[in-house]
């Protein structure tokens, strides 16, 4: 299963390049489950709409997930704007989340 | 929390159940970070790059369980079964109780196609509409089949389904559920059966309906309401559906805004419980005539939506059958009241004429001497247009067979011309003649089955007459016909007896009276003249009266035989002292019940008659006495 989210084309998003992010997950797990909240929130709050996620069911896609160099789900791979990161677990670790993917710089 | 990495016990191609699961966990996540996450429980599924599988851990791959169970059993909420059939649409699989043989009357249904089993309901034309469904790989939902159960029961399925695709995206044949929705169609055919049946004597009322909430809307109306709120106008007639009845009634301004207050009241009123029935009579100037309604609320119990049923009983058949009798009433009155001819015309002409709302009404009647139809009284409105007919009709004759009142005297029988009108009884040449208006309306007015003359009424407002009118009208002429003749007979007897009075005048010098006690009551005349105050006194009584006593034996005898006498003479000393001659007849007078009420009579001076009788006697004597010695 994919899901892809799109940011609209705001003033904002002109002056900050939009976050790409690609989450894997197992379908209806739990840990899945929690990441996508915990990131959905993450992205309310702070990014609104300048992000662009795409999520990846690894049962449906495995070898998509090898082949970006995913071995555990959940992940949160971060994919632009560089420097590139990767996530493991559900995302509950909010701060760890936000360093990781920068979004300290992106303020509100 | 410490992952739990066993081997889980879980029939999935996506699952891992060798034994050495946990060796192989450690072994494929070699990342601190990636065993962190494992170790803090985490993580839900590992993937294995040798086989390019995803790993479920025990608690993610409970949780799949969990959710396919979970979905297993809505599924079988939401459905009676399942079924699966492979490319060439034949079942393959199927569960659940509403399909196979038991709605069937098959022995299975594996291995069959659809259109292979005993359906009642479904025409070639559905199966290949079907087939073709399932070629565009169409999902298709909530096809009904019928079909008759083993039981003999008719049963009713309900088959949705959608393509299945493998990896790869090649078509392997379709999915779906059953339902059995025999009981919800059959509820459903009965429920709509008594809507049909309530609605069908809904609309079949030929009273206005409409059915009120708590607040005054509209929930329904029948056919009759929707017909008059089309082609007429009143209180709420603009008014349907979902639309505000209350509201309707309070925006009413106008002529009719009293009628719509007391309506918005009365409903009010039944709606809180505060009366059971609200009746109201009132008036609607609609385009097709004035009409009356009897409008009526009644309290609607039983039925938590609906409080109040609004109808409206078109009356106005029973209103003009009202006012023509009360103009039949009229009339009688009006010529019972009349002092004379012309003033009985008009009046029944004016109440013909307000009544029906008729601008103006005229009255024809024979001139036999010249042998056409006259005006002979007229009635108007006082408008301009009626004053300006009346003024041009005034002196215009008709001759007996010309023109609408000519026609309707001949032939006795009403005519009429409507307004604008098409089929008429009359052409609109001859009415514009006589009354320059759009309709007409003339009847006879006949006495002793004879048409003796004609009742024209002219207005912009005649309408096709109905048979009360009809029924009315003859009435009225019938009255006012005998009416005339009446008056005619007494014109007629009128001018009779003032002409034998001239004639007694010219014959007899005076007319007397008496009672029944021979007393005079009247004396019409100058020729008792000198004879002093006699009414109340006999004739005997009288002291100038000169009479011999066998002669007034004789009288009196006759008087109290009543027989009649003629030419009773005596003789009444004068004041000169020279007597008076007079000669009376007279007969004695009887009431209707042929009671003796005296004598009534005649009576002459024949003073100089007499005494040229007695000159012309003396004279006579004295040329006997003369004559006699030589005679002698």
């Amino acid at each position: 299963m994919r899901r892809k989210k799109k940011s609209d084309k705001s003033a904002a998003s002109a002056i900050t390049p939009a976050l790409v992010m690609r989450l894997y997950v197992v379908n209806s797990a739990p840990n899945s489950l929690l990441a996508i909240a915990n990131l959905a929130a993450i992205c309310k709050e702070f990014l609104k709409d300048n992000f662009k996620l795409e999520i990846v069911d690894v049962l449906e896609q495995p070898l998509r997930a090898l082949a970006d160099g995913i071995l555990v789900t959940p992940s949160l791979a971060k994919l632009s704007p560089s420097p590139a990161a990767n996530i493991v677990g559900n995302l509950s670790d909010k701060s760890g989340v936000m360093r990781a993917l920068g979004i300290s710089g992106y303020a509100p | 929390m410490k992952p739990n990495v066993h081997a889980p016990n879980v029939n999935s191609s996506n699952t891992h159940t060798d034994s050495g699961f946990e060796a192989k966990i450690l072994r494929l996540v070699k990342g601190a970070r990636d065993r962190s996450a494992i170790k803090s429980g985490e993580v839900d599924a590992i993937l294995d790059p040798a086989s390019g599988r995803a790993i479920l851990l025990p608690d993610a791959q409970a949780a799949l369980l969990e959710r396919k169970a979970r979905f297993r059993s809505l599924v079988e909420l939401a459905s009676d079964g399942t079924w699966e059939q492979d490319e060439h649409y034949r079942f393959v699989s199927h569960s659940g109780t509403a399909i196979g043989s038991e709605w069937t009357g098959d022995a299975g249904i594996l291995g069959k196609t659809l259109w292979d089993l005993a359906f009642d309901n479904s025409s070639e034309i559905d199966w290949q509409t079907h087939r073709t469904q399932l070629e565009w790989r169409a999902i298709f939902r909530d096809l009904e089949f019928r079909c008759i159960d083993r039981a003999g029961r008719l049963c009713i399925i309900s088959l949705s389904g959608e393509p299945i695709y493998d990896r790869q995206g090649q078509f392997k044949g379709y999915r779906g559920i059953t339902r059995d929705i025999t009981a919800r169609r059959q509820a459903e055919t009965a429920a709509p059966e008594s809507d049909r049946f309530a609605r069908a004597t809904l609309d079949a009322l030929a009273t206005q309906v409409c059915v009120l909430d708590a607040a005054g809307t509209i929930i329904t109306v029948n056919t009759a309401w929707r017909v008059f709120a089309a082609s007429q106008r009143g209180i709420g007639a603009d008014v349907s559906e979902g639309s505000n009845y209350l509201a309707a009634c309070d925006q009413i301004v106008g002529n009719e805004r009293v009628d719509a207050s007391a309506m918005a009241a009365g409903i009010r009123q039944v709606i809180a419980g505060e009366r059971e029935l609200f009746r109201y009579e009132h008036f609607c100037d609609a385009p097709s005539g004035p009409r009356w309604f009897m409008a009526s609320v009644t309290r609607l119990h039983g039925d938590a939506a609906a409080r109040a049923i609004v109808s409206y009983e078109d009356i106005t058949d029973i209103k003009h059958a009202e006012q023509l009798q009360g103009l039949e009433c009229t009339v009688a009155r009006c010529l019972a009241d009349a002092d004379n001819t012309s003033a009985a015309l008009k009046a029944v002409i004016r109440a013909v004429c307000e009544t029906q709302q008729w601008d103006c009404g005229q009255y024809f009647c024979l001139d036999h001497a010249a042998d056409v139809l006259s005006l002979n009284e007229s009635w108007g409105r006082p408008v301009a247009g009626v004053k300006q007919l009346m003024e041009k009709s005034h002196g215009a004759v008709f001759r007996p067979d010309a023109g609408l009142a000519g026609r309707v005297y001949q032939s006795g029988q009403p005519l009429w011309i409507l307004n604008g009108s098409k089929g008429t009884r009359a052409s609109q040449t001859a009415l514009a003649h006589e009354t320059g208006m759009d309709g007409a309306f003339v009847f006879p007015v006949i006495a002793e089955d004879k048409t003796i003359g004609v009742l024209a009424f002219a207005s912009h407002a005649v309408r096709e007459p109905d048979d009360r009118l009809l029924q009315a009208v003859q009435s009225i002429g019938h009255q006012l016909g005998q009416f005339l003749q009446r008056r005619l007979a007494e014109d007629t007897l009128r001018r009779s007896e003032a002409r034998l009075r001239r004639l007694t005048e010219l014959s007899s010098d005076w007319v007397w009276e008496l009672d029944s006690h021979f007393r005079f009551t009247k004396i019409i005349g100058t020729g008792m003249a000198g004879i002093g105050d006699i009414l109340g006194k006999t004739l005997w009584e009288l002291p100038t009266i000169v009479l011999s006593d066998d002669e007034w034996v004789k009288h009196k005898s006759e008087l109290a035989a009543q027989w009649s006498f003629c030419d009773f003479e005596y003789a009444a000393v004068l004041p000169d002292g020279q007597n008076g001659y007079y000669c009376i007849s007279g007969e004695p007078v009887y009431d209707a019940a042929g009671a003796f009420t005296g004598f009534h009579g005649t009576g002459l001076d024949i003073t100089q008659r007499k005494r040229a009788e007695i000159a012309l006697r003396a004279s006579e004597a004295r040329w006997r006495d003369m004559a006699g010695p030589s005679s002698d």
